[in-house]
């Protein structure tokens, strides 16, 4: 039995041809991406009130820099709608304001992933999820616009996996990871709000991570319990290249509720965080991270020929070595279904807590 | 039904520097060799290697150690400009990472360049990154060193190992002994 729809003709060998262009040119993440003409992409730029030459992301020891239209004719093969195009744009000027991705991070063995959390009526204009799989597949804005950012960085800044991008290996993020905020249920001022945008604004936060963890704590109603199950996560070793590990915590609504319910503000949830995600001296020794190299402040063992004592050795508790440089080492958002205890540690890359927020306008 | 080219996702017309590698000396005798560190692990001790080596076989006139800051971007223009000013060699090491090994590749591009001739090290497993950076910066044919991996971790015995390996190349690429000749 054949089944065929009734609505559509196609011509098949101009499909394929298209798609196998692309591919041949390793143009592509690896899967086929939407071809894009002049025509069509005039109206990703009929977009913005942007310069088309104007330079959104440069990494000049790449000598590369990506311009709006490059950055059009990349969300555009990712399948991006033209009215996701300002979204993409904010995210660029986000990334822009992060530290690592301009000095080398995605040629990194680490292998990170770009990922954006999106804010503000924008969500609802273009259909983001912000609620249940919101880390999952299914929504085409998500999908497109952080596949935008992935076929940038692949054909813009030639980092093709093997050759200039070195991870050693990568996080599924790398597809796509593009998530919006759930501010309708959540207890607090949205993310872009505590970074001073208004509650009608849109913006992007753009973050470098590394991987993605699930916490399911479904039987608890102390807020003290919930935090322990956070900074056991956060504070794992393994996490731990740096002195100090930094983190995105993603509350399932009912997590943020038994925050919430107890009264904690979101400082209040960092703090609980901040204060137990601690190593004790002896764990980090039973892994050889008990000191850091003075040349890259990377844990090393006591014994390595360029170890120094962490900050904590200098400090009143020298056996205690906290995660975290600061309770502001960990950004707070609400995403997800409000159907179960289960919230997610992301593990972002750089010491969070002293450098600027990687947040843009959208529009 | 309108037919139009499909766009090219990549962008183009880059400009690039030229790619001729700069005069070799007719021989190390009172040179200064410049060591650039990019603070991994083992790096110093790599380049100190090399350094005894070089001065029990030449008379070379100085070695100057320098440290980058940064190890996964090229060096800094301040430094870059000392380096040039104050030294007729450069060997520098280590690029043993993702960023690292494309960035010392960069420097030793930089400085081939500038006039100075350059050997960099980078590890074996990062032979195709190297490689993606020289192509990037329109210096295909650039000659580094890749010294097999790993560097990071390893004790004096096998780093010394590893430098008696890549001698003969460091000595060749510098121009202290002529093409095909073995120490």
């Amino acid at each position: 039995m054949t089944a065929v729809t009734d609505d559509l003709l196609a011509d098949m060998a101009e499909i394929r041809s298209a798609m196998e262009y692309y591919a041949r040119q390793e143009w592509t993440d690896g899967l086929p991406v939407v071809p894009v003409t002049e025509s069509y992409l005039t109206e990703f730029l009929a977009q913005t009130s942007r310069d088309p030459g104007e330079v959104v992301f440069a990494i000049p020891h790449l000598n590369r820099e990506c311009t709006v239209w490059l950055a059009a004719v990349n969300a555009a093969m990712a399948g991006c709608l033209p009215e996701y195009f300002p979204v993409v744009l904010a995210a660029w000027d986000a990334i822009a304001k992060e530290p690592y991705p301009k000095r080398g991070i995605w040629q990194s063995t680490t292998g990170t992933a770009p990922l954006l959390i999106v804010n503000g009526p924008v969500r609802a204009r273009i259909g983001l999820n912000s609620t249940g799989n919101v880390f999952g597949s299914g929504f085409r804005a998500n999908a497109t616009i952080g596949r935008a950012i992935r076929l940038t960085v692949i054909n813009v800044f030639d980092l093709h996996p093997h050759q200039l991008d070195q991870a050693t290996q990568g996080t599924l993020a790398k597809y796509s990871a593009c998530i919006a905020e759930n501010e309708e249920e959540s207890p607090w001022a949205p993310l872009h709000v505590e970074y001073g945008f208004g509650p009608s604004d849109s913006a992007v936060t753009a973050l470098v991570v590394r991987s993605c963890m699930h916490i399911e704590a479904r039987h608890t109603r102390a807020p003290e319990q919930l935090a322990l199950d956070f900074a056991n996560t956060i504070s794992r070793t393994g996490a731990l290249i740096h002195e100090t590990s930094s983190a995105l915590l993603v509350l399932g609504p009912e997590h943020a509720q038994v925050f919430a319910a107890a009264g904690w503000s979101k400082d209040d949830v960092r703090q609980a965080i901040y204060d137990r995600a601690v190593n004790s001296r002896a764990s980090l020794a039973a892994v050889g991270k008990e000191a850091i190299s003075r040349h890259t402040r990377w844990r090393v063992p006591a014994d390595h020929p360029d170890a120094i004592g962490d900050r904590a050795s200098q400090g009143p508790e020298p056996d205690l070595v906290p995660a975290l440089v600061a309770p502001s080492a960990i950004l707070l958002a609400v995403a997800g279904a409000r159907n179960a205890g289960v919230s997610t540690v992301i593990e972002t890359f750089g010491v969070r807590g002293d450098t600027p927020s990687s947040i843009a306008r959208v529009g | 039904m309108t037919r139009e080219k499909l766009l090219d996702p990549t962008g183009s017309d880059r400009k690039t520097g030229g790619s001729d590698l700069a005069q070799r000396p007719a021989s190390l005798r009172g040179l200064t060799v410049g060591l650039l560190g990019n603070t991994k692990p083992n790096a110093e001790v790599l380049l100190a290697e090399i350094a005894d080596e070089l001065k029990g076989r030449y008379d070379v006139g100085e070695f100057r150690s320098y440290t980058k800051d940064y190890f996964g971007t090229p060096v800094k223009t301040e430094l870059f400009d000392q380096i040039v000013a104050e030294c007729d060699v450069v060997v520098t090491a280590v690029g043993d990472c993702g960023s690292c090994s494309a960035a010392t590749v960069a420097d030793g591009i930089a400085f081939e360049r500038a006039g100075i001739p350059a050997v960099a090290i980078i590890s074996d497993s990062f032979l195709l990154s190297g490689n993606a950076m020289a192509r990037m910066q329109g210096f295909g044919g650039f000659e580094f060193i890749a010294v097999h991996h790993p560097v990071a971790s390893l004790g004096e015995a096998e780093l010394h190992g590893r430098v008696q390996a890549v001698l003969p190349d460091v000595l060749r690429i510098l121009g202290a002994e002529p093409a095909g000749v073995r120490a």
